[in-house]
């Protein structure tokens, strides 16, 4: 075997090492109820907005709170709390991904991820487009 | 449908769906005749095949060409009869984003890759090549399947690409409204364009970022080219430039990407680790390491198979990235916005029909490609080159691996989710290997080929690590790392800045000519030190001190990056005073004018003064899509944006709610509220009003008032009042800053005096909420890059300059 090699493997066996060490970084989607068991660790929760529930952010109150509703894939709803200010076209999102843990009744989000169905199908706005007849 | 359309533009259309077939026909064809040409042995035949599939290749490209200028007019000219047209611009876009609409969508950025392509190849085409047939064979299969993505035809009922021609009322045969045939003149306007792409950076990033792509398309068919034709090792010093081309344009484009991101967008930064970053990163990575090892090769006939490995996975990453960034697979992880066309199934063939011969092949001819048996010196250069090309596999790998997590749940059926604080996850496995990187690129340039003066080597590496150590420690007494990882980085970007400038100084001896590798390595090294400092040492200013809480520790505190600022109530941040002073529109955008003044601390003079103006527009279809504003300084940049402003369409208080007061005045009497006095100026007979219709026969009167604020403000209102049908209306005017409703009750001409309703709110004041973070030292990130291009530049240069002096020499 050539001495490249043997350094080579090394540095392979290294790296595999420092990837199974990273693994603990993964996590599965988890829902509501599951994230309720363990509050120490970030979890990421796949649901959709609840509309029907107040939305609340009121900047002169506090520019960094903002709570929505979410109901997860098991259909349980969860109030959630994002430490920032109401993102940007958040009222048109159906899917919504947030990380955070739970904290109490409230879910605490360090972020939220949406997905906003007027960027995918812009079928769905043509309806509105054709201008009424004038 | 046996309705005659009026206005349609079909001609344009036609003449680039005639012209995408084209493309597509002459691809094949092209493609048919280079292998022909390639495999023929009669050499008279083989030439005559080779002139069919250049003819083919130009014709094709001539092809490409004309599908860009059709759909170029048609979104030019607004014809929103075509669907592309109407999804992806409107009127009101300014014509210096018309381009930024092709590639919107995934059929004009296909065309781009496409339209690279076709370029690339012509100009290989006129080079004198023997390896060409075979080189061009590659590029016309390539062209086949991306022609194939722009066909839009149905085959036994699977839809094969999606063409940028289809008709408006094609796409939407269900709308009652393409019933008319004069539908057109209903569709006055299309849906625009994603404002976040309205920016200069996306009119030149996707272009750059393609021309990458599609370069690294040139070391993969060499590379092809020499398993097919079985001469493994010809071709690897035609490619060095090419391959040096590739890597600048790509490593340019994704830099462009994180310029883009930190102009314009509002993540705060120039890299995220998303997913669509990643998938552009990789394929640059492995090109580096191939570049390196094809050097080592053409130094030392060492490491050919492993440029055959590095040159064949560039342009497979290339496929594969291409594929999760255009199926939609990446949908619940990435802040990115894919559409998908349904054609994962097509980008699968497509990856897979490029990839699979090329990986059979690299198998077969494996043990015919040459290999040195011997052992190389442990301290050569291309020992450490080696190295350091694994470890780039080995980063890409990683990156590669998170980034693939929603394939591996498509492919195992499961339902891992991606690391919830991505960045550190990266950062954790990344930083260790740009410490290794870094020490490498700046060390194996003092060692030599084969053998190297051992001495002469630890005596200067010696002399700068005990140089860089004092360097990195005074960096740090700036500001403190917090952890072990990032004092080493710093350590080893020190190193690296100094032992490649003291390369190219006192070895080189300033000779610009052969310096290309230590000034891109140096451009490396200062850009790391620039992202080091100005991300682990980045500050968020802006932190709310309005708010309430503040005692309590959250984890997800740390969001609380958003200041509220009142209008003209100054704050304070860090250093700075600032001030929202006012917006100023200019539709669709509204900036937000924000004064910062610095104070010298002991003589309190303003020693800074400066105005940011970071805007927001007000979209229909997205909501508020902010664009910050940064003032750079030579040391740092001040990065600020808005994150919320206050909701001005929204139904004003219930009328019901506010309290009157009533005054009966007369003309020049003034009436007193708790923050202003009014006085009645005089009465304005009116015929037309913006508040209601008058019509001839009504009576309508004005009362102008002028309100002057305690603190010396003047406003003018104006409310209404008239008879119609002898009744008596009114129409409030509101001041809202003043939180005055202001009514014009009644008019009394017997006793030439007015009732004049006056109810107070508390004033709705002006705002908006801000988020400010400081980024130190940003400014070395960008000079690195610059100059590592600049090394890339050199090295492309110097190679040229040799092959023309040698084919001089002959």
């Amino acid at each position: 075997m050539k001495k490249i090699h043997i350094v080579g493997l090394i540095i392979i066996a290294v790296a595999i090492g420092f990837i199974i060490t990273l693994a603990s970084d993964y996590s599965q989607y988890e829902t509501f109820t599951s994230a309720r068991g363990e509050t120490k660790k970030d979890f990421q929760v796949v649901g959709y907005l609840v509309k029907d529930k107040e939305m609340f952010y009121d900047p002169q109150h506090d520019p960094n709170y903002f709570t929505f509703y979410m109901k997860d894939k098991d259909s349980v709803q969860c109030k959630v709390i994002l430490y920032s200010p109401k993102p940007q076209d958040f009222d048109r999102t159906e899917q919504i991904v947030v990380t955070g843990r739970m904290k109490g009744d409230d879910f605490e989000a360090k972020s939220v991820l949406m997905k906003c169905p007027s960027k995918y199908k812009q079928d769905q706005l043509v309806v509105s487009q054709p201008k009424a007849e004038s | 449908m046996d309705i005659k359309f009026e206005g349609e533009h079909l001609l344009a259309g036609q003449i680039g769906q005639i012209s995408v077939y084209s493309a597509f026909s002459f691809s094949i064809i092209a493609s048919i005749a280079f292998f022909l040409s390639a495999f023929t042995r009669d050499k008279e035949t083989a030439l005559s095949w080779k002139q069919t599939g250049r003819i083919a290749f130009l014709i094709h490209a001539a092809a490409v060409l004309s599908i860009i200028v059709s759909l170029y007019i048609i979104i030019q000219n607004h014809w929103f009869e075509y669907y592309y047209a109407w999804s992806h611009s409107n009127k009101a876009l300014p014509a210096k984003y018309l381009l930024s609409c092709f590639w919107e969508g995934q059929e004009g950025s296909f065309l781009l890759w496409m339209f690279w392509n076709a370029v690339l190849g012509a100009i290989l085409i006129f080079q004198k090549d023997e390896k060409q047939s075979t080189v061009l064979g590659v590029f016309s299969v390539v062209q086949i399947f991306l022609a194939s993505m722009l066909l839009g035809v149905y085959i036994f009922g699977y839809k094969i690409g999606s063409t940028p021609f289809s008709l408006l009322r094609n796409e939407m045969q269900n709308a009652p409204i393409f019933q008319r045939a004069d539908y057109l003149s209903f569709i006055q306007d299309g849906n625009g364009l994603n404002p976040l792409l309205q920016n200069y950076w996306m009119v030149i990033h996707p272009p750059i970022l393609f021309l990458g792509f599609a370069s690294t398309l040139i070391p993969f068919s060499f590379a092809m080219s020499g398993l097919l034709t079985k001469n493994f090792g010809g071709w690897t010093k035609d490619v060095l430039p090419w391959s040096l081309f590739s890597g600048a344009v790509l490593g340019t484009g994704i830099m462009m990407g994180g310029a883009w991101a930190y102009e314009s967008l509002t993540f705060g930064g120039y890299w995220a680790w998303d997913p669509v970053e990643n998938a552009s990163l990789v394929p640059w990575l492995i090109l580096i390491g191939g570049i390196h090892t094809n050097l080592v090769f053409n130094k030392t006939g060492r490491s050919l198979r492993t440029t055959y490995i590095f040159y064949l996975l560039t342009f497979i990453l290339v496929l594969y990235s291409t594929f999760l960034t255009r199926s939609g697979i990446l949908g619940e992880t990435s802040v990115h916005a894919f559409t998908d066309l349904g054609m994962s199934g097509q980008l699968v063939v497509y990856m897979a029909s490029l990839s699979l011969p090329a990986i059979a092949l690299l198998g077969i001819y494996w043990n015919k490609i040459p290999s040195v048996k011997k052992d190389e010196q442990v301290l050569s250069r291309e020992f450490w080159i080696f190295i350091g090309s694994l470890v780039f596999l080995i980063s890409a790998i990683q990156i590669t691996f998170t980034t693939s997590i929603p394939v591996w749940n498509k492919l195992f059926g499961t339902n891992w989710a991606p690391p919830s604080d991505a960045i550190s996850h990266y950062n954790s496995f990344q930083i260790p290997v740009a410490i290794v990187v870094l020490l490498l690129a700046a060390s194996s340039l003092y060692l030599k080929f084969k053998k190297s003066d051992l001495k002469m080597f630890w005596k200067r590496i010696g002399v700068i690590a005990a140089v860089s150590v004092p360097v990195a420690v005074g960096i740090e007494f700036f500001g403190k790392f917090s952890r072990v990882d990032l004092h080493i980085l710093l350590f080893a970007t020190a190193f690296g800045v100094m032992a490649n400038a003291y390369y190219l100084f006192t070895v080189l001896r300033g000779n610009m000519r052969v310096s290309g590798p230590a000034v891109a390595h140096f451009g490396f090294a200062l850009m790391l030190l620039g992202v080091l400092i100005s991300s682990a040492k980045k500050q968020t200013i802006s932190f709310n001190s309005r708010g309430i809480d503040f005692g309590e520790s959250f984890t997800a505190e740390q969001n609380r990056a958003n200041m509220l600022l009142y209008r003209n109530e100054p704050v304070k941040m860090q250093d700075y005073i600032v001030t929202y002073v006012g917006d100023s529109a200019a539709p669709p955008n509204y900036y937000y004018k924000v004064n910062y003044e610095v104070f010298d601390s002991l003589t309190g003079k303003v020693k800074e003064r400066f105005t940011l103006l970071p805007n927001a527009q007000i979209n229909p279809k997205m909501g508020l899509i902010a664009n910050p504003d940064t003032r750079h300084y030579f040391s740092k940049d001040l990065y600020t944006h808005v994150t919320s402003v206050p909701d001005k369409t929204k139904k004003k208080e219930d009328q019901a709610e506010l309290k009157f007061t009533d005054h009966t005045v007369k003309i020049g009497d003034t009436v007193y509220t708790s923050n202003s006095y009014i006085r009645v100026e005089h009465l304005d007979r009116v015929t037309t009003s913006d508040k209601v219709n008058i019509s001839g026969s009504d009576l309508a009167v004005e009362a102008v008032l002028a309100i002057k604020t305690l603190d010396g403000k003047s406003y003018e209102a104006r409310p209404l009042y008239y008879i119609h049908d002898y009744r008596g209306f009114y129409f409030d005017d509101v001041i809202k800053e003043l939180g005055l409703t202001l009514r014009l009750n009644n008019i009394l001409p017997e006793n030439q005096s007015i009732v004049l309703s006056v109810a107070e709110t508390k004033p709705e004041k002006d705002f908006i909420v801000l988020t400010a973070i400081v980024f130190p030292y940003i400014n070395l990130l960008w000079l690195g890059t610059v100059i590592t291009i600049i090394g890339f530049v050199i090295s492309i240069v110097r190679i040229w300059q040799k092959k023309r002096a040698t084919a001089a020499n002959q």
